[in-house]
C-alpha cells in the first residue's frame, strides 16, 4: 500500500506544487521567527555578558526601603569618594573606579534640547565595563562619546561637533570621539547618554558620587571573593561581572520574548491559513481521483488501507514541505538577524543561532498541520464506493452536494450570536474585556462565514455576475464556472479572507484612533502650537509646599545666565528677581511635582506677536492633601487668556462649561465623586481652603482633567504660581504658516530647554507612526495573503485540469487562447474579490466594534485609500493566480484533449 | 476495388467544398515514425453527407482533424471553399473554425454550466454573431428541443444532449459540419432520430456534413462512404446500404 502511495505522490507531483509552497511559507516563517529571536537574544546576551565579565565584581548602590514625601520610592544616594578609597584600600582588589551620573543638556542639530528628559550624562574610569564600540572613550576636556542610540537619533558620528549646555546654561563644544552601546539598560536607553572624560563631569553635571563601582579582583582572587570583599565596605549586595552580566540578559531576553511571541502570532496566522489551502487541495485531489480509488476497492483495498494511504501521501508532503521551509526559515532568520536587528534597537553581533527547537517545531507543525488538514479528504476518500470505478465519469458529481438548510441555520445562528455579541459590547463600558467580547463575536461571524461560504459565493455570483455577463462570453463563461463547485470555490476564497479581515480591522482601527486624536484636537482644544519645558535635570525637586518658593528666576535676564545648580542657592543664582530661593532652577519648576515651566519671558514675547492671535497659558498645581479625593493627588489647573467653553472643549456629563468664573470649578469625573453641579466642592489650597461651587463636571479622558478653576481664583490661591506649564498658541487669521513658525522659534531662542510642538507636526508625526506600524502589520500578514493566493491558484489548477476536455470543446468552437486565458483570469480575479470582498466587510465591522470597544468616543473612520487598495492588491492577486492554470489551460492540444477520456 | 482518389462520378455534381491533397501526417513515438496519414487525397462537395469509416487506428479520427484545422498534417494541402488552410495561424484557425465550421463530437459535447440554448447559442456568442431568429426556430423544431431550452445537460438524456449538439453546429450554417463518432455514445434509437437529422439537414438545408464512424447502420445514412486503412483512402461506396458497408469493412479488416 504504501508502495502505491509513493507512486501516486511521485506521478502527481505537479499537484502538489502550490501546496508544497503554501506549508513551506508557514513554516519558514514559523521556524524565521524563531531563529531571529534566538539570535537576538544571544546576541543581546552576548554584548551584555561580554562588556559585564570584563570586570569582576560590580557594586551599584541600593535606596532604603520607604517613600519620600510625594509618595516616590527613595532614590538610592550614591557610592562617595570614601566608599571607593575604602575599596581600593582592599587586599582582594587590584583596581576600581566608579562611574558618575548625572544629567546634561544636549543640543540637536538644529539647536534645541535633545528629547523629552535630558540624556543621562556619565563618566567612568579606568577600570570599567563599558567599552567603545566605535572609536574611543572621551579623554580630555573637549571630548565626548554619545550612546549609539543617541547618535542614531540625533544623527551625529564620531568626529562631529556636539553642543552640551552646562550647569550655567552655557553653550559647550565638544568633538565626538566615540560610541558607546549601553545596550538595553533601561536608564540609558529612554533619554539616551552622553560620556564625558572623569575629569568634566562633574563641571558639566554638577553630579558627585558614584552610582556604580567596577571591581578588578587582585591576583589570585576570585571574582566571588572580590564581591563579597566589596560588600563588607558598601554594605549592599555586591554582583560578580558574570552574574550582573546574566541579570541584565534575564531583562532583555523578556524583550526578545515579547517580539518572538508577536512575530509567532503572525506564524500561527500564516499556518492557519496554509491548513486551509493544504485541505482544499486534498479534497479536490480526492474527488479528482475518485476512479483511482475505486479501483484500489475493486482489488481489494480495505477502507483503513485507503484513508492510510490518503495521510501517508499527506504526511510526505508535509514532510518534505517542512523540511524545506526550515531550511528557508534558517536563511530568512538569518537575514532578519543580520538586516532586521536595527529595528529593534540593537546590533547583532552574535551568530546565527539555529536551536534544535527551531528546527522540530518548524517539522512538527508543517507536517502535522498538513496531516490535520488532510484528514477530512482522507475520511471522505473510504466512502468511495469501489463501483465507482466503472463510471465513466472522472469528476464525481456527487461529492458536492447542495447547501442544506442545516447549514443554512447554522450559518445564521452564527451570525446571529456574532451580532449579540457586538451590541452586547457596545453597551459595556470601554475596557479590554470588551475587546475580548469582539474577538470572540469576530470568531464566530467568521465561522459563520465558512459555513454559509458556498451559499454566499454563489449569492455574491449572481450579483456581481449580472454586469459580468455582458463583457463577452469569456467573463459569461467565467461566472458560471464560479459556482459550479461553490464549496471548493468557498474553501479558496475563505483562505484570502482571513488576511483581508484582519488587515482591514487593523487599518479601520488604526485609522479611526488617528481620526479621533485629530478631532479631539481640532475641536477640545484648536491650537497650533504647544510649548512646554523639558524635563529639569535634576529630576523632581524634594522642597516642600510650605516653604512657600518664590520662582527663583527667569523673570528678568537671559535664562542661559540662571543657574542650574541646585541644592546650592548661594552660588550661581541670579541675584536679580530672586526674592528668596531655596532650590533654584534653570527656568521655571513647578516646586510640587518638579514639572518645568514656560519661562514668563518667552510667553511675554509670544504674546507681542502680532502673528499670534491668542497665547493662552496653562498654569496648574497638585494638590497631595486631599482626603475626597482619597488621597489621590488633585489636579488643579487655570486657564489665562482662553475661555473654558469656548477655546477648550469638553464632552459635559454635567452642566455648563461656560459657567465656570470665579468662586466656580468644572470637575472631570474621576475627581467628582459624590458632587453634582451646585453643590460646593473644596480645593485645598496652602494659602486656605477654596469653597467653589461646581459649574460643570466633564467627562475623563479628555483636555480637561482635575479641578479647572477661574485664573483669579487661582493667582488667589497659589500666588507663588506664576509661570505656566504650558502656552497653546493659536495663530492670527490668515498668517503666514511659515512666518507664524519663525515667530515661534525666534521667541524661544534663547531657551533651548523649552520644547515647540507644533500640533500640525504633531499629527504628521502621529500619523507616521500609525502608518509605520500599519505597514509593519501589513506585511507580516501579508504572508498569509500570499499563501492564500497560492491556494487560489492551486484550486484554479486542479480545476483547469478537470475541465482539459471542456477546454478543448472551446476551443474546438472557435474562442481563442486569449479568450480562453481572460475566462480563468476573470474566474480567479472573481474568487479573489469576494473573498477579499467579504473579508473587508468583516474587518470593518469588528474593526471599528473593537475600536470602539477600547477608546470610548472613537471617531469612525473607513480609509478608503487602503481599501481601494486591498481591492487592487485583490484582483492583482486573482490575474497572479490564475497566469500558470490559464497558460497551461491554452497551451494544451484541442486533439489530444479530446482523444483522451 | 482500390479507388484512390475521388471520381467526377458522384451523383451530387456540386463544387467541392472541403479539399485535401496529399495529406501525410507522422508522429514521433520515441525514434519510430507512425504513417497515421499517408497521402490522403480527397475532396467533399456542397449539401453531400459523407462518412469516413475505417478499423481502429486506420486514421480517420486524425484525418477529420486535420480537415477541421484542429491539427496540423505534416504534408499536403486542406482548403476550406478557396481558403487555403493548412499553414494557418492558430488565431486564424480559431476564427475559422468559429466562423465557418461546426462540430458535433461523440460525448462531451455540452458544457455542463450552460443550458441547451445557451450551448447551442454559444458560438454565435463567441463570434458577436447576431442569431438568425427563423433559422433557430426551424432548427429547434425539427430537433424537438422546444420545451428542453432552458435544462441544463446533465437534465437531458443523451440522445437530447447529441440533438443540442448537432442544432448547434448547424444554427450558423457553416460550410462544413464535422461529426465525430456522434452516435458513439447512444442507444440505437436516438441513434437513429440524430442520423435521420443530420441526413435531412444535409439534404433540406444543403449542408455539407462530414462524419467518422465504425458502426455500418450509421453510415448507411449517408450519401456517400469513404473508407481508410493505414493511414490510406482505399475504398469508396456511394448510395450505401448498412450490408454493404459491412461486408466492405470486414474486407478491409481481414
Amino acid at each position: 500500500m504504501l508502495r502505491t502511495t509513493l507512486a501516486g505522490l511521485r506521478l502527481h507531483k505537479s499537484r502538489y506544487v502550490t501546496t508544497v509552497l503554501a506549508i513551506l511559507l508557514g513554516v519558514m516563517f514559523v521556524s524565521g521567527t524563531l531563529v531571529f529571536a534566538d539570535t537576538l537574544k544571544a546576541s543581546y546576551e552576548k554584548s551584555v555578558m561580554g562588556s559585564a565579565t570584563s570586570v569582576d565584581a560590580i557594586a551599584v548602590p541600593e535606596a532604603e526601603e520607604g517613600v519620600d514625601e510625594d509618595g516616590f520610592a527613595l532614590e538610592p544616594v550614591p557610592f562617595d569618594d570614601a566608599t571607593l578609597d575604602d575599596i581600593r584600600a582592599l587586599p582582594q582588589i587590584s583596581e576600581a573606579d566608579g562611574l558618575v551620573r548625572g544629567e546634561a543638556v544636549l543640543l540637536d542639530a538644529e539647536g534645541r534640547a535633545f528629547g523629552f528628559v535630558p540624556p543621562a550624562a556619565v563618566a567612568f574610569g579606568e577600570t570599567t565595563r563599558f567599552s567603545a564600540s566605535e572609536g574611543e572613550l572621551p579623554d580630555a576636556a573637549d571630548e565626548i562619546a554619545l550612546a549609539t542610540s543617541t547618535a542614531d537619533q540625533t544623527g551625529f558620528g564620531v568626529g562631529d561637533t556636539v553642543t552640551v549646555l552646562d550647569p550655567e546654561q552655557e553653550k559647550r563644544e565638544f568633538t565626538v570621539t566615540g560610541l558607546v552601546n549601553f545596550g538595553v539598560d533601561g536608564s540609558y536607553s529612554f533619554g539616551g547618554a552622553v560620556v564625558f572624560a572623569p575629569d568634566t563631569i562633574q563641571e558639566m553635571t554638577g553630579a558627585t558620587g558614584y552610582s556604580e563601582i567596577n571591581v578588578r579582583a587582585a591576583e589570585g582572587t576570585s571574582a566571588e571573593e572580590s564581591a563579597t570583599a566589596v560588600a563588607t565596605v558598601t554594605g549592599t549586595e555586591v554582583l560578580t561581572g558574570a552574574a550582573f552580566g546574566e541579570e541584565m540578559a534575564e531583562s532583555a531576553g523578556a524583550q526578545t520574548e515579547m517580539l518572538r511571541v508577536a512575530l509567532l502570532l503572525f506564524g500561527v496566522i500564516a499556518m492557519f491559513v496554509a491548513g486551509i489551502v493544504i485541505y482544499n487541495t486534498f479534497a479536490i485531489l480526492i474527488a479528482q481521483r475518485q476512479r483511482e480509488l475505486a479501483l484500489l476497492r475493486c482489488v481489494g483495498a480495505k477502507r483503513g488501507q485507503v484513508f492510510r494511504s490518503v495521510l501517508g501521501e499527506s504526511f510526505v508532503v508535509g514532510l518534505v514541505a517542512s523540511a524545506l521551509g526550515v531550511l528557508a526559515g534558517v536563511g530568512v532568520g538569518a537575514l532578519g538577524a543580520r538586516f532586521g536587528g536595527q529595528l529593534v534597537n540593537s546590533d547583532v553581533t552574535a551568530a546565527v543561532v539555529v536551536s534544535p527547537t527551531a528546527v522540530i517545531v518548524g517539522l512538527l507543525v508543517g507536517t502535522l498541520m498538513t496531516v490535520f488538514s488532510a484528514l477530512v479528504p482522507a475520511a471522505r476518500a473510504t466512502r468511495v464506493a469501489p463501483l465507482a470505478a466503472l463510471r465513466t465519469s472522472a469528476t464525481a458529481s456527487g461529492l458536492e452536494k447542495g447547501t442544506g438548510w442545516v447549514r443554512v441555520a447554522f450559518g445564521l445562528l452564527a451570525f446571529g450570536a456574532s451580532a449579540a455579541l457586538v451590541v452586547l459590547s457596545r453597551s459595556m463600558s470601554p475596557d479590554p474585556n470588551g475587546l475580548f467580547v469582539v474577538t470572540g463575536a469576530a470568531l464566530i461571524a467568521f465561522v459563520g462565514v465558512v459555513v454559509l461560504g458556498p451559499l454566499l459565493v454563489r449569492g455574491i455570483v449572481r450579483v456581481v455576475g449580472v454586469p459580468l455577463r455582458r463583457l463577452g462570453v469569456p467573463s459569461m463563461l467565467a461566472v458560471d464556472n464560479s459556482t459550479r463547485s461553490p464549496r471548493r470555490a468557498a474553501t479558496a476564497m475563505i483562505a484570502l479572507t482571513v488576511g483581508a479581515t484582519l488587515i482591514t480591522g487593523y487599518s479601520v482601527i488604526s485609522s479611526s484612533f488617528e481620526t479621533t486624536l485629530t478631532e479631539q484636537l481640532d475641536e477640545q482644544f484648536p491650537v497650533d502650537y504647544q510649548i512646554s519645558a523639558q524635563y529639569a535635570p535634576e529630576g523632581p525637586n524634594a522642597a516642600a509646599p510650605e516653604e512657600g518658593v518664590e520662582e527663583g528666576v527667569a523673570e528678568e535676564g537671559d535664562l542661559s545666565e540662571a543657574s542650574l545648580e541646585d541644592g546650592a542657592p548661594e552660588e550661581g543664582a541670579p541675584e536679580n528677581g530672586a526674592v528668596e530661593e531655596t532650590a533654584v532652577e534653570d527656568a521655571a519648576v513647578d516646586e510640587e511635582s518638579g514639572d518645568p515651566l514656560v519661562p514668563s519671558e518667552v510667553q511675554e514675547k509670544l504674546a507681542a506677536s502680532p502673528l499670534l492671535d491668542r497665547v493662552m497659558s496653562e498654569r496648574s498645581t497638585y494638590l497631595e492633601d486631599d482626603l475626597a479625593t482619597g488621597g489621590m493627588a488633585l489636579p488643579v489647573t487655570a486657564y489665562y487668556d482662553a475661555e473654558v467653553g469656548t477655546d477648550i472643549k469638553g464632552e459635559t456629563v454635567e452642566g455648563d462649561l461656560a459657567d465656570l468664573e470665579s468662586g466656580t470649578v468644572v470637575l472631570s469625573e474621576t475627581y467628582a465623586e459624590g458632587v453634582g453641579v451646585g453643590d460646593t466642592f473644596t480645593v485645598p489650597a496652602p494659602s486656605g481652603d477654596l469653597d467653589l461651587e461646581v459649574a460643570a463636571i466633564v467627562a475623563d479622558g479628555a483636555t480637561l482633567w482635575g479641578a479647572i478653576i477661574a485664573p483669579e481664583d487661582f493667582t488667589a490661591a497659589f500666588p507663588e504660581i506664576t509661570e505656566s506649564r504650558y502656552l497653546h498658541l493659536r495663530a492670527a487669521d490668515g498668517a503666514d504658516a511659515a512666518e507664524v513658525r519663525e515667530a515661534v522659534y525666534t521667541a524661544v531662542d534663547d531657551y533651548p530647554m523649552v520644547q515647540v510642538m507644533s500640533v500640525a507636526e504633531m499629527k504628521n508625526q502621529f500619523s507616521e507612526m500609525m502608518d509605520i506600524a500599519f505597514y509593519t502589520i501589513a506585511a507580516m500578514l501579508g504572508l498569509a495573503i500570499i499563501i492564500a493566493v497560492f491556494g487560489i491558484s492551486n484550486t484554479m489548477a486542479l480545476s483547469v485540469l478537470e475541465r482539459t476536455r471542456e477546454s478543448a470543446l472551446l476551443r474546438a468552437l472557435g474562442l481563442a487562447k486569449g479568450q480562453l486565458r481572460r475566462m480563468l483570469s476573470v474566474e480567479a480575479v472573481l474568487l479573489c474579490l469576494i473573498g477579499a470582498g467579504i473579508g473587508i466587510a468583516l474587518g470593518v465591522l469588528f474593526g471599528w466594534a473593537a475600536g470602539a470597544a477600547v477608546l470610548p468616543g472613537l471617531v469612525f473612520s473607513i480609509p478608503s485609500v487602503q481599501i481601494a487598495v486591498f481591492i487592487a492588491v485583490a484582483v492583482l492577486a486573482g490575474l497572479l493566480a490564475a497566469v500558470l492554470p490559464a497558460r497551461r489551460a491554452a497551451g494544451t492540444s484541442i486533439t489530444g484533449a479530446l482523444a483522451s477520456e | 476495388m482500390t479507388e484512390s482518389a475521388v471520381k467526377p462520378t458522384s451523383p451530387v455534381q456540386a463544387p467541392p467544398v472541403v479539399v485535401a491533397r496529399g495529406l501525410t501526417k507522422i508522429y514521433d513515438t520515441g525514434g519510430s515514425q507512425v504513417h497515421a496519414l499517408a497521402g490522403v487525397d480527397v475532396e467533399f462537395h456542397r449539401g453531400a453527407f459523407t462518412a469516413i469509416m475505417g478499423p481502429s487506428g486506420s486514421g480517420k479520427s486524425t484525418l477529420m482533424h486535420c480537415l477541421a484545422g484542429l491539427d496540423v498534417p505534416t504534408s499536403g494541402t486542406v482548403h476550406l471553399g478557396r481558403t487555403q488552410i493548412t499553414g494557418m495561424r492558430d488565431g486564424d484557425l480559431t476564427l475559422l473554425r468559429r466562423d465557418r465550421i461546426g462540430f458535433i463530437f461523440q460525448s462531451f459535447n455540452l458544457l455542463p454550466m450552460l443550458t441547451a440554448e445557451q450551448n447551442i447559442l454559444l458560438p454565435s456568442q463567441i463570434a458577436k454573431r447576431k442569431v438568425d431568429q427563423a433559422r433557430f426556430d426551424h432548427i429547434i423544431d425539427v430537433v424537438g428541443l422546444r420545451d428542453r431550452l432552458d435544462h441544463l445537460p446533465t437534465k437531458l438524456s443523451g440522445g437530447q444532449q447529441q440533438r443540442v449538439a448537432v442544432a448547434r453546429a448547424l444554427l450558423n450554417a457553416p460550410e462544413v459540419v464535422y461529426a465525430d463518432e456522434p452516435t458513439g455514445n447512444l442507444d440505437s434509437r436516438s441513434g437513429a432520430e440524430v442520423l435521420a437529422f443530420l441526413r435531412d439537414s444535409a439534404k433540406d438545408l444543403n449542408q455539407t456534413i462530414v462524419m467518422v464512424t465504425h458502426d455500418p447502420v450509421a453510415a448507411s445514412y449517408a450519401d456517400r462512404v469513404v473508407f481508410l486503412r493505414d493511414g490510406s483512402l482505399v475504398d469508396e461506396v456511394h448510395a450505401p446500404t448498412a450490408e454493404v458497408v459491412s461486408e466492405r469493412l470486414l474486407k478491409l479488416e481481414a
